[in-house]
């Protein structure tokens, strides 16, 4: 599970780390846009070139590495993959589908290694979805850590009544796993209704916008860099089709077939 | 005959912090032992080193002979069985009779066996006329005797119980009591895992106390439930009737203060009357 | 004293239940009161607590017939979020009623839901946090608290909305003698500073019948005991009930001919009074 370890958070002390959430997720899309955008070769690869900037900004060359590295297997698929199929300007065409999906991996693990799973889900709270829907995702996070303690409890009781969970072929094992799958989830089910009655009887649901202190405020500095972001990548964005793409821009490798 | 031992078990989960620290413990075939302490001191930590769900970090634990180390949870649980604290946790069948033979099953009993087994399970905790029924329909205290029931049924040598009284009421206490003392006229060697000091001045032999996972005392359950500085030290609350001894000593009114059951202290209290 | 519970003869069965869960309730209660609610298991604790809080029956279906006043307010017409505000239930399992993040949020939680302005949840978090010994946890998370501690910040949640009624149902199974002491202690320090209505559902009674000052005792839907807890303990439908130690101790000395002055309800009681008693007897015997 190592290319994960781009998606999880480290607590550092970095300017992005600083950063309101939702800014580091319009980057993210800002970034995407440019990806989805590009098909030539030499910007995609300065997109790409541009996260890693950001990377070493977060201190987190490390961890995003490590996803790098996960992603590898995904990065050749996508490279050969596209080589047979396509029929014109094969080269050129997968080297931009894979670096497309490398600047996409690489983008997204920039918002995720900086963003703790709680400011997350206040980034969700305050951007105006329902309080129904940032709420399911703060709850769903907040009960992890009790779903991964049923699942250690039930399965110790399972191997306790003689149960080999480990024996057997993969079909076998999967097949298993049902009898930990099965208890966990009927469990978890009862447990969603308690706390559903719980909710009711602390008044939830009647008031939907509600006044809270506990809300993500934008700051000047995300201001200002939302502005910068969003500048810089209409910018980029409109090279293109007002015609001011560089010659070198368009430079395509030598095609060998 | 000694059912379990361990030597210098040290446990930690993630290397550095230690759960269980230097734990030397020898419980004989027979004994009815209750390991007690407060939420957190390492009871249920202990205890899952004698069916092998988790194996020592130093040192050893030996059940009925063989070392822990060398055995699966399944060649384990064979011999002791446990009852962990929440029913809901250990409900594996569709139905209540499927709940009871599931560990037969896995252990490779023969069939008429099986249904001998748990017809007599099903009886012991009056559970018989529920055997087609899912386990879901029972309420909370009849879900918590079908645990019993489905580990009951495969016989084990030791017995051990999670918090067995937790969430009960009287009546229901009673019934587990009665379960106690079933298993011990049987000659099971039992092990209950509870804060519950009331509970345990009945129908134990030996107490063990623990605290930040070392064993701070442990002994025979009249020297251990009357020592109430002992007890304070574990952050448990005495039993009401060593704690009025104790007060009555104290106001020298009582010589002897190890007291434990009402009728000894109905005794003292009848010869003053006298004179 | 304030009347905050009415309930004349109540009687209510559950969806697809054949029997009656609870069967011609007759309870009244006020401000001040901090009562023990107990009786064998099934025997409609849970379920007069859910009416109390309007779960039933706008949570849970079924068929309620009878007069329930809450608070001024009948629970069959009144919506579960305007009770909400005058009745709290703390549930037996903190893991359940614990939504949240960290301490602090789930405090302001509630507060949320009713609509209060984000100053007076801040002042009121605050002050909750500082009353109940709880800013030092202020931001941790659920699972990194104790059973006790997790108790604690359900009681605080719940407290914050300041109902002046609070429901506990079983708070303490879960956690050991020493934590389910403090818990019920918090509450009784709750009743009198806030002159709250308290009903405590438990079980474990040596360690709850010395805070309270009445004892309601159910057996299937029916009340089948309700006074002083000094007076109820000493009844024999109390027998169906773990009536702690200290008191069956009183009764058997008792037969012997040892008449205590008053009902113990601690071992410090006890030996107090047996102390009362040597001293009169000393000294009836010296004059």
């Amino acid at each position: 599970m190592s290319f994960l370890e781009g998606f999880r958070f480290r607590r550092k002390n970095t300017p992005l780390h600083g950063l309101d959430p939702r800014v580091k997720f319009i980057i993210a899309i800002s970034y995407t846009a440019l990806s989805l955008y590009f098909i030539e070769i030499l910007p995609l690869l300065i997109t790409f070139t541009s996260t890693m900037v950001l990377i070493v900004i977060a201190r987190s060359l490390a961890e995003w590495s490590r996803t790098m590295r996960g992603i590898l297997p995904f990065l050749i698929i996508i490279f050969f993959v596209n080589l047979i199929s396509v029929s014109r300007e094969r080269v050129n065409y997968s080297l931009s589908m894979t670096l497309r999906f490398a600047s996409l991996t690489s983008a997204f693990s920039i918002f995720f290694l900086t963003t703790t799973p709680d400011e997350l889900a206040l980034a969700m709270e305050s951007s105006g979805i329902p309080r129904d829907y940032s709420l399911m995702f703060t709850m769903a996070l907040r009960f992890v850590p009790t779903l991964s303690r049923d699942l250690q409890i039930i399965t110790d009781a399972l191997k306790s009544k003689g149960f080999e969970l480990e024996k057997g072929n993969i079909v076998t094992r999967l097949r298993n796993y049902a009898y930990v799958l099965v208890p966990l989830i009927i469990y978890e089910i009862r447990r969603s209704l308690m706390i559903a009655e719980a909710l009711e009887a602390r008044g939830y649901g009647v008031v939907k916008k509600i006044d809270t202190p506990y809300k993500l405020k934008m700051r000047t500095k995300d201001w200002g860099t939302l502005v910068l972001t969003l500048i810089l990548t209409l910018a980029v964005l409109s090279l293109k089709p007002l015609g001011a793409l560089p010659q070198w821009a368009y430079l395509k490798l030598p095609e060998p077939f | 005959m000694i059912a379990i031992e361990t030597n210098s078990l040290f446990f930690s989960y993630n290397g550095r912090d230690f759960v269980l620290k230097d734990i030397n413990l020898k419980i004989a075939k027979g004994e009815t032992i209750a390991i007690m302490g407060e939420n957190g001191a390492g009871k249920t930590t202990l205890v899952k080193h004698f069916n092998g769900l988790l194996k020592p970090t130093k040192g050893e634990v030996k059940v009925l002979g063989k070392n822990t180390k060398n055995e699966s949870v399944a060649s384990l649980s064979r011999h002791v069985g446990m009852i962990f604290q929440n029913p809901d946790h250990q409900l594996f069948g569709e139905t209540i009779e499927k709940e009871v033979e599931f560990a037969l099953r896995n252990f490779g009993f023969k069939e008429e066996i099986i249904e001998r087994r748990v017809k007599w399970a099903l009886e012991l905790m009056e559970l018989s006329e529920y055997r087609d029924k899912s386990p879901y329909t029972l309420s909370v205290g009849e879900r918590k005797r079908l645990t019993i029931a489905s580990v009951l049924a495969y016989d084990p040598d030791i017995v051990i119980m999670d918090e067995p009284t937790a969430g009960q009421d009287a009546i229901q206490k009673e019934k587990i009591s009665e379960i106690i003392s079933l298993l011990r006229h049987k000659g099971k060697t039992v092990i209950i895992v509870t804060h519950d000091v009331e509970f345990v001045v009945n129908r134990i032999d030996r107490v063990l106390l623990m605290a930040d996972g070392h064993i701070i005392a442990e002994g025979d359950k009249r020297d251990v439930l009357t020592n109430l500085e002992l007890l304070e030290k574990v952050r448990l609350l005495p039993p009401q009737i060593p704690h009025i001894a104790w007060l009555l000593k104290e106001e020298g009114l009582l010589n002897e203060h190890r007291v434990l059951y009402i009728d000894e202290l109905i005794k003292v209290i009848s010869s003053w009357k006298m004179s | 004293m304030e009347t905050l519970v009415e309930l004349e003869s109540l009687s209510f069965k559950y969806s697809g239940s054949e029997k009656l869960a609870l069967n011609d309730v007759n309870l009244r209660a006020c401000a001040g009161e901090y009562i023990l609610l107990t009786g064998p298991s099934g025997c409609g604790k849970s379920t007069l607590s859910r009416v109390l809080t309007g779960l039933i029956p706008h949570f849970y279906s079924g068929e309620l017939y009878g007069k329930a006043i809450v608070a001024g307010y009948d629970v069959v017409k009144t919506p579960t979020y305007i009770l909400a505000k005058h009745v709290g239930l703390v549930f037996q399992d903190p893991e359940n009623q614990l939504f949240l993040s960290t301490v602090e949020r789930e405090i302001a939680f509630g507060l949320e839901n009713l609509g209060f302005k984000a100053y007076e949840i801040k002042n009121r978090v605050e002050r909750v946090l500082e009353d109940l010994g709880l800013s030092f946890i202020r931001d941790k998370a659920p699972y990194e608290l104790s059973g006790g501690q997790q108790q604690k910040v359900a009681i605080a949640s719940v407290i914050a909305m300041e109902p002046e009624i609070l429901i506990l149902d079983e708070p303490t199974a879960n956690l050991d003698p020493r934590s389910a002491d403090e818990i019920l202690d918090l509450v009784s320090l709750l009743v009198k500073k806030k002159r709250i209505l308290a009903i405590l559902i438990e079980h474990r009674l040596e360690i709850a019948a010395k805070y309270v000052n009445r004892i309601i005792i159910m057996d299937k839907g029916q009340i089948i005991a309700d006074g002083d807890p000094r007076d109820v303990l000493l009844k024999p439908v109390a027998n169906i009930i773990g009536i702690p130690r200290v008191i069956t101790l009183f009764k058997r000395i008792q037969e012997i001919g040892i008449k205590l002055d008053k009902v113990p309800l601690t071992p410090h009681e006890f030996v107090e009074g047996l102390k009362l008693l040597v001293k009169t007897c000393d000294s009836y015997r010296n004059q």
